[in-house]
């Protein structure tokens, strides 16, 4: 329900419109942009029906995480594997932007179903993109081998100019997210929400999540890590990923749960302060009923009077022409 | 990077469909219908039940309050199961029900434009006649609940008017004739201030023509499946209406050549499966005609559109009504009837020469009266006129100027959004 769904409708549907419409020309030049800065164009011209040319940005990241040609750590690869001969990278990409895309729509699978999961995929390539670094991770913890070269917290970005980090081992990935808000309420809620949700991992049902630990503080794994990247003002929560939690199917929504953790937090926050307005209306509003009930009868039909050219009903009317 | 430098949030909330979408597009990312499903099946649980039930009691509110749809998934929830109410948080073109357009809100930015509240700036459209208090709720509920960094509530017709800067000349004055699903109104605006005492409105909307054409169809003995019959009527008025220029003249060219006029429509009835057909014929004309003739229609509302938009001008400022003859502008889905301002345009032609014929006789040839210029400007994205408007005010580089901003919320309160910033200083 409050979970932030991995394709992007906005995407999807104009993907969908597309493939509906092929033979149909059109000029489309429209952009959007996500939670945590993420950008996307979509160009279609009337030239190149089959073709969508699709440029995405990601958040300028921060200087201890790094990016290879402007992408994360293995995108090119995980790209190339999602989404096979139907898209085309071009390099460069266009101004402004990270990643460009051609996608050809004509080389799409027949059968419904294969089609639709692909368009779903294609819309969902900020996962891909993003949680790119953080799969080849989770891969070699699933298939029980260390990444050699890794020595210390790997940073990966998430938020512009913010980052979250992973310690990798052999049994175990430790993810630890620092956690900053821009609103002093919003720091509070979200603090309490941490800890509530750190509370709520103890319920019997969910024995096998991932452990889950809040803390005011950086935890001992963050050793090594540039201190200006470690000021958080709604502390750090810091999940311990096995093996079982990564294995087969489970993997994507992993990738996906942990790259946009902070977004859900922070919908979180946003949620609560909603249904907080809802109950201070409804309370506001049966403490004004109880004030009216108190009035004393002359003032209550005072009123009435005072409206009386709204309220002039037709018994009022016949009253006044027997009179 | 600052929200000043990403593309603003235009959010225009109509009484029947919501539209949605980023600063500097053509298009509005989503249309969605403006409705709410909530279920509130747990509230009703009655609260007698012992105090040990408190916690079972407080999660069942919660989950009240996560479960709920909007726009054309909630629709369908709806039909597929009872346990969900459909609210309409809209009526008329202003908000009744704050706690459903808070969640709409809520889930249009979060699920639909999955964008960060705290990152953009907004837009958002009200009618003409909303009073100073809705606008302060609706900014108490974006400041305090969104965390916007600056927010903009702009007037639905003037955004209409702002559609056609682009097209046409810098033209800000104008009558605003905008056709929406729940009625009609007809705003005079001048410089881009609009002109409050000159407003007029019509109880006619686009779903009366659908209410029209379905009675019609009804009538005629048309085997539609009734819970059909509104969605057929619907479609037929989207795919064939049009607006004509004689009805007589109509009626002789459909009974002369009904192969070439008459459309089938083709369906399934929901029910058993079975295919069925039904013909469109004198309902493709008749149903726009219910804003020139309402007398066909209701017999309580009998004026009809183009003597309204005279009587709207007429009761204008005597030195702007040439202006606003020059440029009557539609906006609204239920404007874009083939033909429709061109039969305006006409008949509020005639009205006006009539009453310049009138005078001159009146006069008896002392003094000639210069002939008035009437048009009626149509543009193809009529149909979500007012949000483009938004979509071209809100990629200017004055508009985060214009914004009330957060900072100004915490300062003064509420209270700030009853004055429009753009006039900041001048008094």
């Amino acid at each position: 329900m409050i979970l932030l769904q991995s394709p992007s409708r906005f995407i999807l549907q104009i993907l969908q419109n597309r493939v509906r419409n092929l033979d149909k020309g059109i000029d489309l030049d429209c952009h959007s942009v996500e939670f945590d800065d993420v950008r996307y164009h979509i160009q279609v011209s009337m030239k190149s029906p089959q073709s969508i040319v699709l440029s995405m940005a990601l958040p300028a990241p921060p200087p201890e995480a790094i990016f290879y040609a402007g992408l994360p750590f293995g995108a090119i690869e995980a790209i190339k594997a999602a989404f096979g001969a139907i898209v085309q990278i071009l390099d460069p990409p266009k101004d402004g932007y990270n990643l460009t895309m051609k996608i050809n729509l004509g080389k799409l699978p027949s059968d419904e179903e294969q089609k639709q999961a692909l368009l779903i995929k294609i819309a969902s390539v900020r996962e891909v993109v993003l949680g790119a670094p953080l799969r080849v991770v989770l891969k070699h913890l699933s298939s029980k081998t260390v990444a050699s070269d890794a020595d210390g917290p790997i940073a990966l970005v998430h938020r512009p100019k913010e980052s979250f980090f992973l310690v990798p081992q052999a049994e175990k990935v430790t993810v630890v997210f620092p956690m900053r808000f821009q609103d002093s309420v919003d720091i509070v809620l979200a603090t309490s929400f941490l800890r509530e949700f750190v509370e709520a991992r103890r319920a019997p049902g969910l024995n096998n999540a991932p452990p889950c630990v809040w803390s005011p503080s950086p935890p001992p794994e963050l050793k090594g890590v540039p201190p200006h990247a470690l000021t958080a003002n709604a502390g750090f929560v810091k999940f311990v990923i096995f093996p079982r939690h990564v294995e087969g199917r489970k993997l994507d929504r992993t990738v996906w749960s942990l790259s946009t953790f902070h977004a859900y937090v922070s919908y979180h926050v946003k949620c609560s302060e909603a249904f907080m307005h809802t109950r201070m209306r409804r309370r506001v509003e049966s403490l004004i009923q109880a004030l009216d009930r108190a009035k004393p009868e002359s003032e209550k039909s005072k009123l009435l009077q005072g409206k009386s050219f709204k309220r002039l009903s037709v018994k009022d009317k016949l009253s006044n022409s027997n009179s | 990077m600052d929200a000043a430098s990403r593309p603003a949030v235009v959010i225009d909330n109509g009484t029947g469909y919501t539209k949605m979408g980023f600063a500097g597009n053509v298009e509005p990312c989503f249309i969605i219908p403006t409705v709410v499903a909530v279920n509130e099946s747990f509230l009703n649980q009655s609260r007698s039940t012992s105090k040990g039930n408190w916690i079972a009691q407080h999660s069942a509110g919660v989950m009240a309050d996560l479960d709920f749809f909007i726009g054309e998934e909630a629709l369908s929830r709806s039909r597929s199961s009872s346990t969900y109410n459909l609210s309409y948080p809209i009526h008329h073109g202003q908000v009744e029900n704050w706690d459903a357009m808070e969640r709409f809100w809520q889930q249009c930015i979060f699920n639909y434009m999955r964008c960060d509240p705290e990152d953009h700036y907004f837009l958002l459209t009200e009618s003409p006649l909303t009073a100073p208090e809705n606008r302060e709720y609706t900014g108490e509920i974006m400041f305090e609940t969104f965390n916007v960094p600056g927010l903009y509530i702009a007037v639905q017709p003037v955004l209409a008017l702002a559609a056609g800067y682009t097209t046409s000349k810098c033209e800000m004055t104008g009558v605003v004739v905008d056709v929406g699903d729940g009625g009609t109104h007809v705003v005079p605006v001048v410089d881009g201030y609009v002109i409050g005492s000159g407003i007029k409105s019509v109880p006619i909307g686009g779903k009366d023509v659908t209410h029209f054409i379905q009675q019609l169809l009804k009538e005629r003995g048309e085997h539609i499946p009734p819970e059909d019959s509104f969605e057929v009527a619907r479609k037929a008025k989207e795919m064939y209406c049009y607006t004509c220029s004689d009805i007589v003249k109509e009626y002789n060219k459909h009974d002369k050549e009904p192969a070439k006029y008459i459309k089938q429509w083709t369906g399934i009835k929901p029910k058993t499966g079975a295919p069925y057909s039904c013909d469109i014929g004198y309902e493709r004309f008749l149903g726009p005609e219910v804003f020139f003739h309402p007398e066909i229609y209701s017999s309580e509302y009998t004026t009809p559109l183009p003597v309204v938009i005279d009587k709207c001008i007429q009761s204008s400022p005597i030195d702007t009504r040439r202006a606003l003859y020059k440029n009557i502008v539609l906006s609204g889905g239920s404007t874009m009837f083939k033909d429709f301002h061109r039969r305006l345009q006409r008949d509020i032609k005639k009205i006006v020469d009539a009453r310049i014929l009138a005078s001159d006789a009146r006069l008896g040839g002392e003094a000639k009266s210069q002939p008035v210029e009437v048009n009626v400007v149509s543009h193809p994205i009529q149909r979500f006129a007012v949000w483009f408007g938004g979509s071209v005010l809100a990629s200017t580089s004055e508009f985060y100027a214009a914004c009330h901003t957060k900072a100004e919320y915490e300062e003064h309160g509420a209270s700030i959004c009853r004055t429009n910033p753009v006039f900041k200083g001048m008094y």
